[in-house]
């Protein structure tokens, strides 16, 4: 349970806070409404290149870093499909600095067009480094644009091509953060070694005289149901066939989104999971094989891949990874088996509660989505889940029609 | 806007770190066994260290190997028994080799402990190291290793490591794949009969770490078990490698990595706090003299770092960057007149103030919460230092002056001593 007090102030920002008095530091995390589901399919990797800018100082502070560091303070950021999150950690009697610095940058980030040019250049060459130079780096561009057709998510955080984010301009960086950079777009969370009532005296000094702005509504289409399979072979210089199945699913606050983590451990969380089990041990058919969620907030995609042992045909060890897969449509899971995936989400859950900034980050994504008080229900969601809940989901998950396939082969294994 | 925005509010510095070291109780076996008791949690980790890393090897991958069989079988119990009860109770479990010592580790609810801590000890007092397991856990290494022969960055800073300390160096990364396919199970499992016996081991037990839960530990893991091996510290002197620069091909790659770096003293010299203060101005944070000028300047690279890396008996001081292929030669220069720089000029107050409170920072992060505690103490002990040595690195931090720092530079960042590992498109 992660107890917490939340104020909404005048000008439409969200304010929680969590009081942890265990560790002498402070997380200050802001998350903003704004991800690359909200970029122009022509700018993608815009929500990501900002996030770059918005440390380059703001209106009026010249230079960020140096003011967390003589804080004693340690600062990072990162952005998703569906938000950007901001966040500072600092010994507690320090948090001022933090909100001062928070405060500033979103009343406006200093825009340059040097500092535009240059970060551009580091962002692409992230793109590089993550995407283009790194072995399977561009599976998740394939995979995102087999599986969707109009929605957003069909690109991947960092944009779709390098050339996006190289013609950005100023103008329309501006325009960006006018748009999406507001306190009536964003969610506040303070977490750690301060009390409620300080925190929200403090919050109300530094955030409570930012104007509200007029948000840019959200543009991304809802993707149409999916009505035939679809199935796409690249080979690349790799080492090792791999394919990746992707189904659609519904959104992260649905009820389903619980039962498909755990269907998702049943089949590949930990060493006594079904692919474990069957198919690197038993079956040999695989080194490594894994079943997870993609986890954006709208409806993400429920993913199967696997890496096929020396010999062993990629098309013969999918297909045996799809059989059992489908068989959690057919054969309903023991009480054991079920038992036994609970204790781990309850395990899991617990630890979650440890981290101070962790805590933050997930009351902020909770906000974000709508409510941040269903962080503390998730233990019920996925207690409550019984083994017929399981195969309904699995029914409609796995539906033919439903499946979009990414095989995945070596250069070097197909000229042999 | 408020007018009180163009002023920096007031900070405090750090002045206080709680230092007291763990409660220690040699077991009868020969275990040392530390309890850092805290945290707001039901949770319990224990972390086994044992002198068996690859220093201890007689022939490469011998320690890996051993390490991903435990848990893999005991005289009574199949992998998949043991990985049935480990997720049962939702605990994780971790086997990890690395250079000095290799670990093993738990982490659980209190509430589970009764059941896993007898697994716990038969699992590392006992592993049987089945050959079918063995096989698939070899395969699976060799397989992530042949994709990570495909990462430039990887590539340079193995080759780095092989360069500087001797290819023959137990510390030196594997050459190849190819070379799993000459571990044997019998050299796995001697490994491990070897070093991974009472007298051999340290136990950090943090968290919700109570009375009871002690008493628990205690009898588990209170006697002896295994045969103490008499090794002896005489691993042959591997030679550095005479050739200074090296050049990997990778035909396809659209980026260069960069790793550049040589040997430096081990924690226990006198310059070593200093030397970690000058690496971090150098390459150490993010506004280090290198990601200034080749990221935010120059736009060079997605990040570069500058670090030092300490192992029991060596250390080394290491640069990384992945560039643009064609801004290779750049960036290298780029990087030797940062040195160049920090050889001949002061750094100025202003950029030493800011960094001296971020470090200080950091230690009071390495010391939030039992389990950060427990990390740093078992570090400090592995590393055969004393509790003072936390003293002196904050000591280090925050009086170490412009002037030593620049006799630092000369001392340890001679461009004609350092070595340079490029891989990627000529």
């Amino acid at each position: 349970m992660i107890q917490f007090e939340k104020i909404i102030l005048k000008n439409g920002l969200s304010v929680i806070v969590h009081t942890d008095r265990s560790t002498p530091f402070v997380a200050v995390n802001v998350c903003y409404n704004v991800g690359s589901k909200h970029e122009n399919p022509e700018r993608t990797g815009f929500a990501h290149l900002f996030e770059h800018l918005t440390f380059a100082g703001s209106v009026h502070v010249p230079d960020f870093d140096t003011e967390v560091q003589r804080a004693g303070g340690a600062n990072n950021a990162f952005t998703s499909n569906d938000l950007t999150n901001y966040y500072i950690t600092l010994p507690a009697n320090n948090i001022e600095t933090a909100l001062w610095l928070e405060s500033d940058r979103m009343l406006g980030p200093k825009f340059s067009k040097r500092g535009l040019e240059v970060q551009k250049k580091v962002v692409i060459e992230e793109f590089r480094q993550r995407n283009l130079n790194k072995p399977y780096g561009d599976v998740w561009h394939l995979l995102r644009d087999l599986a969707y057709k109009v929605h957003p998510y069909r690109w991947p955080t960092i944009g779709l091509v390098p050339e996006h984010i190289a013609s950005a301009t100023l103008g329309e960086v501006k325009d960006f953060f006018f748009h999406h950079y507001a306190p009536n777009n964003a969610v506040l969370v303070i977490s750690g070694n301060i009390s409620s009532v300080e925190a929200f005296r403090l919050t109300e000094k530094w955030f409570g005289d930012i104007p509200t702005q007029e948000i840019e509504p959200y543009r991304g289409q809802t993707e149409p149901k999916q009505l035939a399979d679809r199935e796409l072979t690249v080979c690349r210089d790799v080492p090792i066939d791999t394919f990746y199945v992707a189904w659609h699913m519904g959104g992260r606050s649905e009820r389903n989104f619980y039962v498909l983590d755990l269907l998702s451990d049943i089949l590949s969380n930990g060493s006594s999971s079904r692919f474990e089990v069957k198919l690197v041990k038993e079956q040999k058919l695989f080194t490594e094989a894994d079943a997870y969620l993609s986890g954006e907030n709208e409806p993400g995609l429920f993913v199967a891949t696997g890496k096929a042992s020396p010999g062993i045909d990629i098309h013969l060890a999918r297909e045996k990874m799809l059989e059992e897969i489908l068989m959690t449509t057919k054969t309903t899971i023991s009480d054991y088996e079920l038992e036994k995936v609970k204790n781990r989400v309850e395990a899991d859950l617990l630890l979650n509660e440890i981290g101070y900034l962790e805590k933050a980050i997930q009351l902020s994504s909770f906000e974000i989505m709508g409510d941040a008080s269903e962080i503390n229900k998730q233990g019920e969601q996925y207690r409550d889940i019984t083994a017929s809940d399981l195969l309904d989901a699995a029914s409609q998950l796995f539906r033919e029609g439903n499946r979009n396939t990414l095989n995945y082969l070596s250069l070097q294994n197909s000229q042999k | 806007m408020s007018p009180f925005r163009k002023i920096a509010p007031a900070v405090h510095s750090v002045d206080k770190i709680d230092f007291i070291e763990p409660q220690h109780l040699l077991l009868q076996g020969g275990t040392s066994f530390f309890t850092l008791y805290g945290g707001t949690q039901e949770v319990v980790k224990l972390d086994f260290s044992f002198k068996a890393g690859t220093w201890y090897e007689s022939s490469k991958l011998e320690s890996l190997m051993a390490a991903s069989m435990i848990s893999e079988g005991t005289t009574g119990k199949t992998a998949r028994e043991i990985a049935d009860r480990i997720d049962f109770y939702g605990a994780q479990l971790h086997s990890v080799p690395y250079y000095d010592n290799n670990y093993v580790s738990l982490l659980s609810l209190k509430k589970h402990l009764p059941h896993l801590l007898p697994l716990l000890a038969e699992i590392i007092k006992d592993a049987s190291f089945p050959e079918h397991e063995f096989e698939i856990s070899r395969q699976k290494r060799k397989q992530r290793a042949l994709v990570d022969a495909e990462k430039v960055g990887l590539v340079t800073q193995r080759s780095f490591l092989r360069s500087v300390m001797g290819a023959g160096h137990p510390y030196a990364p594997v050459p190849s794949p190819e070379t799993y396919d000459a571990v044997t199970l019998e050299g796995a499992k001697s490994h491990y009969r070897r070093h991974y016996y009472s007298g051999n081991a340290t136990l950090f037990a943090s968290g919700d770490v109570d009375e009871a839960v002690q008493k628990m530990i205690i009898e588990n893991f209170g006697s002896g078990w295994g045969t103490p091996f008499p090794f002896k510290n005489d691993q042959p002197v591997a030679t550095s490698s005479q050739e200074k620069y090296l050049f990997i091909e990778r035909e396809s790659a659209n980026q260069n990595a960069i790793t550049i770096g040589k040997r430096v003293p081990t924690q226990h010299h006198p310059d070593s706090a200093g030397l970690k203060l000058l690496t971090t101005i150098f390459g150490g944070y993010f506004g280090s003299r290198l990601m200034s000028n080749l990221r935010e300047e120059k736009g060079l690279t997605y990040g570069i770092h500058a670090s030092v890396v300490s192992f029991v008996r060596d250390a080394l001081f290491m640069i990384h960057a992945e560039v643009t292929a064609e801004k290779t030669e750049e960036a290298i220069k780029e990087i030797f007149f940062e040195m160049q720089r920090l050889r001949e000029e002061l750094v100025p107050e202003t950029e030493l103030a800011p960094l001296r409170s971020f470090l200080l920072g950091r230690m009071l992060e390495d010391f939030d919460g039992p389990f950060a505690r427990a990390q740093s103490f078992s570090s400090l002990y592995e590393a055969e230092l004393e509790v003072g040595y936390f003293d002196k690195i904050i000591y280090a931090i925050k009086s170490t002056t412009p002037e030593q720092i620049r006799e630092l530079a000369r001392t340890y960042f001679d461009p004609a001593s350092m070595y340079t590992v490029v891989a990627g498109k000529r």
